[in-house]
């Protein structure tokens, strides 16, 4: 039988305020269970795009009550009951997935928590909705993600209002830097792969022109239009040689951003002794 | 694979998992019921979970937090490199 919208924000507001009993818990699971056609539709369209997502059936009870007394969100606008996650190699792999997921969901919110991150998380949710049933899709990168489980195993073993900026001092500090570092680590590895994206479209120009070069020389093209082309060839080949100085730079950026990302996790499993 | 988890946030640990094909939704949202039910009833506040995975090994990855303690989770790991393929298709795209 289909819950209507005011039964289940009735229930959002018993939840709440607690205590749980047994007919909300149930009314909870039969509003969840309504999620699966949404959530395979989604989980299916991504599986042909060649990704493999892990998913999240439905939110825990625990976790919906949880938001419901943090937020002050109604239970029926609650976005994130059924979801799923990928974890990308970097942020380049992100955009992609961005890009393809926007054209194969077209009605899609992306919410980008990459720049104006949420207690330190960072990552791009996508929501994507199905018979009014939204689908909540989780994009992070493995930095992000690791960065996410730290925070959500401490909110679980240390402190629980870890997660949403509690918690004690050194732990936030821990977390923010941790939260900072990784972004400037992405930021880097972005400027990396355009770099060596430019760089190898230099070198295509570069082989065009050096094969047209060879071509003038064997039709005995005029002298002026050899000059040119050979000049064409000098500051392709500066350009080339600029590139590939500044990825090199980048490239060391890359190994000290990695090494203080390494520091600072270390730095909290030192406090763990 | 569809895996129930039960698990006990406080001691970051996971109580009880259970594997179903995915053929046996019904059956596994049956079961998360009956957990909640009786977590309730006793007065127990532990996470019940229903996820759905590729395998075990890739559900370990995205969702180490159930399966791993803080320590191991903190512990520095080689990045993975982008696919240069996925590289290639954005350069070109």
């Amino acid at each position: 039988m289909a819950i209507s919208k005011s039964q289940i924000d009735r229930l959002g507001e018993r939840l709440r305020h607690g205590p749980l009993n047994e007919s909300d818990l149930r009314l909870l699971d039969d509003y969840r269970r309504s999620f699966a056609e949404a959530y395979e539709a989604v989980v299916r369209t991504i599986r042909q795009l060649g990704e493999f997502p892990t998913g999240r059936l439905a939110k825990s009870t625990d976790s919906i009550v949880g938001k419901l007394r943090r937020e002050s969100l109604r239970l029926s606008q609650m976005q994130d009951i059924a979801g799923c996650r990928l974890v990308i190699a970097t942020v380049v792999d992100q955009e992609q997935l961005i890009a393809s997921f926007s054209t194969a969901f077209p009605g899609r919110v992306i919410i980008d928590r990459r720049d104006k991150p949420s207690y330190g998380y960072r990552a791009v949710h996508i929501i994507v909705e199905i018979s009014e049933k939204p689908v909540e899709i989780q994009l992070r990168t493995q930095l992000q993600h690791m960065w996410a489980e730290v925070s959500e195993k401490s909110s679980d073993v240390l402190d629980s209002t870890i997660k949403y900026g509690g918690g004690p001092a050194k732990w936030r500090d821990f977390l923010a830097q941790s939260s900072k570092s990784v972004m400037v680590h992405e930021d880097i590895e972005k400027l990396h792969f355009e770099e060596v994206t430019a760089t190898q479209l230099l070198i295509e120009s570069r082989e065009k022109a050096e094969k047209a070069a060879a071509e003038m020389i064997e039709h005995n093209a005029p002298e002026h239009e050899l000059q040119e082309m050979q000049q064409q060839l000098v500051d392709l080949r500066r350009q080339i040689e600029l590139r590939r100085r500044l990825t090199e730079e980048l490239q060391g950026d890359l190994v000290r951003s990695r090494k203080r990302n390494a520091d600072l996790l270390n730095w909290a499993i030192s406090t763990l002794n | 694979m569809i895996f129930l988890i039960e698990y006990n946030q406080s001691e970051g640990r996971i109580v009880t998992i259970r594997n179903f094909d995915d053929s046996q939704l019904r059956q596994a949202e049956d079961s998360r019921l009956e957990i909640e039910l009786a977590l309730n009833r006793k007065g127990i506040d532990h996470e019940v979970v229903l996820m759905d995975a590729a395998s075990e090994v890739d559900l370990r990855r995205t969702h180490r937090r159930y399966f791993e303690n803080l320590r191991q989770i903190l512990e520095p790991k080689p990045l993975r490199e982008s696919s240069p393929d996925k590289n290639r298709r954005l350069a070109s795209g």
